[in-house]
Formats: C-alpha cells, structure tokens, sequence
C-alpha cells in the first residue's frame, strides 16, 4: 500500500529526471575540467537516449498499470526501474571536440531541466502531504 | 525545451571564430613567408558565416554556423624594402616586399564589434535562463 | 493542451438549486450528491491532465514548461478547494449530528 503511494502520481518519473541531471552535470563538469588535457574526449550521458527510454517507461505504465501484488514486489522504481539501470549505459565518447560554449550551455539546460524536475517533484510531494494531513 | 540556449550559443562560437581569425589577421600583419618557408605574403582571411537549420526552436528561429573560413583576394601591400632578405631580386618590382594587406583599424574594429556580439549573446543566454528560472515560480 | 478552468458556475448550484428547495420535491436540478461526484471527478482529471503534461514536457515533446507548471498550479488549487469544500462538509455534518432532538 505504501509503495503504491508514491506510484500512482509522478513521482517515479521526476524521480528519475532529477537522477539523470544530477548524472550528466558530473560528466559535463569532467568534461570542462579537462578541457586542456591533450587527447582528451569529450564525454557525455545523451538526454535524447534518456528521453526515448523515459518515453519507453511512460507508455509502459500506461499500457498496464502494475496491480498491487507486483508493486509490493518491487521495492520502489517500478517501470522506471529501467530507465535508472540504463543510466550507466549511455555514456558515449564524442570523437568530434566542442567546446567550451557548448559544455556551458549543456550545463545550464541540464540544470534548468534539474530545477524544473525538482520544483514539480516538491509540488507532488506537497500535494500528498496536503492529502494526507487533510489541510489546504 | 531549451533551444534558445542552443542559438546563442551557436552565435557564441560563431563570434570565437570570427575573433580567432582576427586575432589571426592582425597577428600576420608583417608575416612574408607561408608556413613551409616560402617566400608568399600571409593571407588575410574571414570567417563566413550561414544559418544553421539544424539548430531550431519550434517557433523558427535559428542559429549560427561559421561555413567556411575565406581568403582574401586582394593585391599584397608593397614596400621598398632592399635590403630585406626577402625583397625580389629581379623584374619591375626589384628592392619591394610584398606584405599582407591587413587593415589594422578595420580589423581591430572588427574585432571590438564580434566581442560586442559576444556579449550580447552572453546577455540573452543570461536572460534566457532568467526567464526559466522565473517560470518556476508559477508554482510557488 | 487545454487547461481546464475551475468553474464556480456549479457552486452557485448549492444556493440556488437543490439546496433552497424542500429535499422531498427538488427532483428536477441536479442533486446534491451528483454536484459534489462530479467535482471530484473534475479534479481529478485536472491532475490527470497536469500528469500527461508533466510527462509530455520530460520525454521530449515541444511543450511551454509555464503551460505545463500552469496546469500543475491550477489543478493544485483545484483539489485543495475540493478539500476545504470537504472539510466544511464534514464540520457541518458534525454540527448537525451534534443537535438535540
């Protein structure tokens, strides 16, 4: 009952938003620090492979909602389960060299995305709580 | 979701490549020989730049991209210079050095209007990102 | 994407309709019981509507996140009101419970 808390609202999916910004500032930020070092290539986390499995995810649980019994099974995640595990397996080496421009503006997209996912994430979390304690 | 990100930044590194070959111009300004050490005045060059579809909001606009880096056709700049190694030794133009033509006040012009496209393009970006963060406050 | 509105048409039903008539003979608007269904169900698909959006807006569909967060807001406010109206039901139902015969 609990899991299926936090399972039939947005949560799981912002969840996963946050996971995969906080993931893809690391590697931008290893890419800026290394910016200078000969031979170096520049790495990166695809948000458009990220967003094609998140879509996967999406359209999954709405073609079948999991039933109770399969929820209490899983510990939390549930269809995007997934998308978590596939993280570490998107990470791709550039060949071609950007630059600096570039790495910035990466950054700043992805934390726009992160702070949108965090606000929204807050306000599903405001709303339970709302619900909850049965007080506006 | 965030493309005017995208165009400013194309705009960005449009502007870095207009400097480079700037700084490039002004650099070379007395430079006679080429890079293998023959005799041959450097070139002036620019950068060219195109629109760019593949960077695009929804809405149309669309960003930046250097498409080529130009040579100058124009005649080098010749002074009387005999006693330079690299004076021509015979025809009509005996005792003359060739030099690049680079105009030191157009390019250092150039170069002040590219930083100045530069900032303004920081200045959107900076807005953009205002603006963003400002949305987030529907949800207060 | 449409955002639906939150309508106070439907509460000005509780003073004029069903509510200022006799229980027995208000047979012909809608009932009491109906008008508060239907606006659970209308809160409810206000959030269903900001779920879609929110889930539109993070798998790459050419979405305004201030839509999206409007429609967030509005169907927030949506159930909150649903709640308070609740909440003094239930106030009110303790009230009358709470009268002597």
């Amino acid at each position: 009952m609990l899991t299926n808390l936090f399972q039939s609202n947005e949560i799981p999916l912002l969840e996963q938003v946050v996971n995969f910004a906080q993931a893809r500032q690391n590697v931008l930020a290893g890419n800026i620090a290394n910016l200078d070092t000969p031979g170096y290539r520049t790495r990166d986390i695809s948000p458009t492979e990220f967003q094609a499995r998140l879509r996967e995810a999406v359209e999954q649980s709405h073609r079948n909602p999991q039933n109770e019994m399969e929820r209490a099974e899983m510990t939390h995640g549930g269809h995007f389960q997934a998308v978590k595990e596939s993280l570490s397996g998107i990470l791709r080496h550039d060949d071609c060299n950007v630059g600096l421009e570039q790495q910035i503006a990466e950054m700043s997209k992805n934390q726009l995305q992160h702070n949108l996912a965090v606000t929204l994430l807050t306000s599903q979390f405001q709303l339970l709580q709302a619900a909850i304690s049965e007080r506006a | 979701m965030f493309s005017a990100l995208d165009i400013s930044t194309s705009a960005l590194v449009a502007q870095r490549t207009r400097l480079n070959a700037i700084s490039s111009n002004l650099a070379n300004m007395s430079t006679t020989r080429n890079e293998a050490g023959e005799l041959a005045p450097y070139q002036p060059r620019f950068a060219v730049f195109q629109t760019d579809d593949a960077i695009q909001s929804p809405e149309g606009a669309v960003g930046v991209q250097v498409s080529s880096i130009e040579f100058a056709t124009s005649e080098p700049l010749w002074k009387y210079q005999p006693g330079h190694p690299d004076a021509q030794q015979e025809g009509p133009k005996k005792g003359w050095v060739a030099y690049p033509d680079v105009n030191m006040v157009q390019e250092s012009v150039d170069a002040l209007e590219a930083t100045r496209a530069y900032e303004a393009n920081i200045g959107v970006i900076e807005v953009t990102k205002n603006l963003n963060q400002t949305t987030l406050r529907i949800l207060a | 994407m449409s955002i639906p509105s939150i309508s106070t048409q439907s509460l000005g039903q509780i003073g004029t309709g069903s509510f200022s008539k006799p229980p027995m003979q208000g047979a012909d608007g809608p009932s009491f019981k109906d008008f508060l269904v239907d606006s659970i169900r209308e809160v409810n698909t206000m959030q269903q509507d900001a779920d879609r959006a929110m889930e539109g807006l993070f798998v790459g569909d050419d979405m305004n996140p201030a839509e999206v967060l409007t429609a967030v807001q509005k169907a927030d406010m949506a159930f909150r009101m649903m709640m308070q109206i609740r909440n003094k039901l239930v106030a009110a139902y303790d009230e009358v419970k709470n009268i002597r015969v």
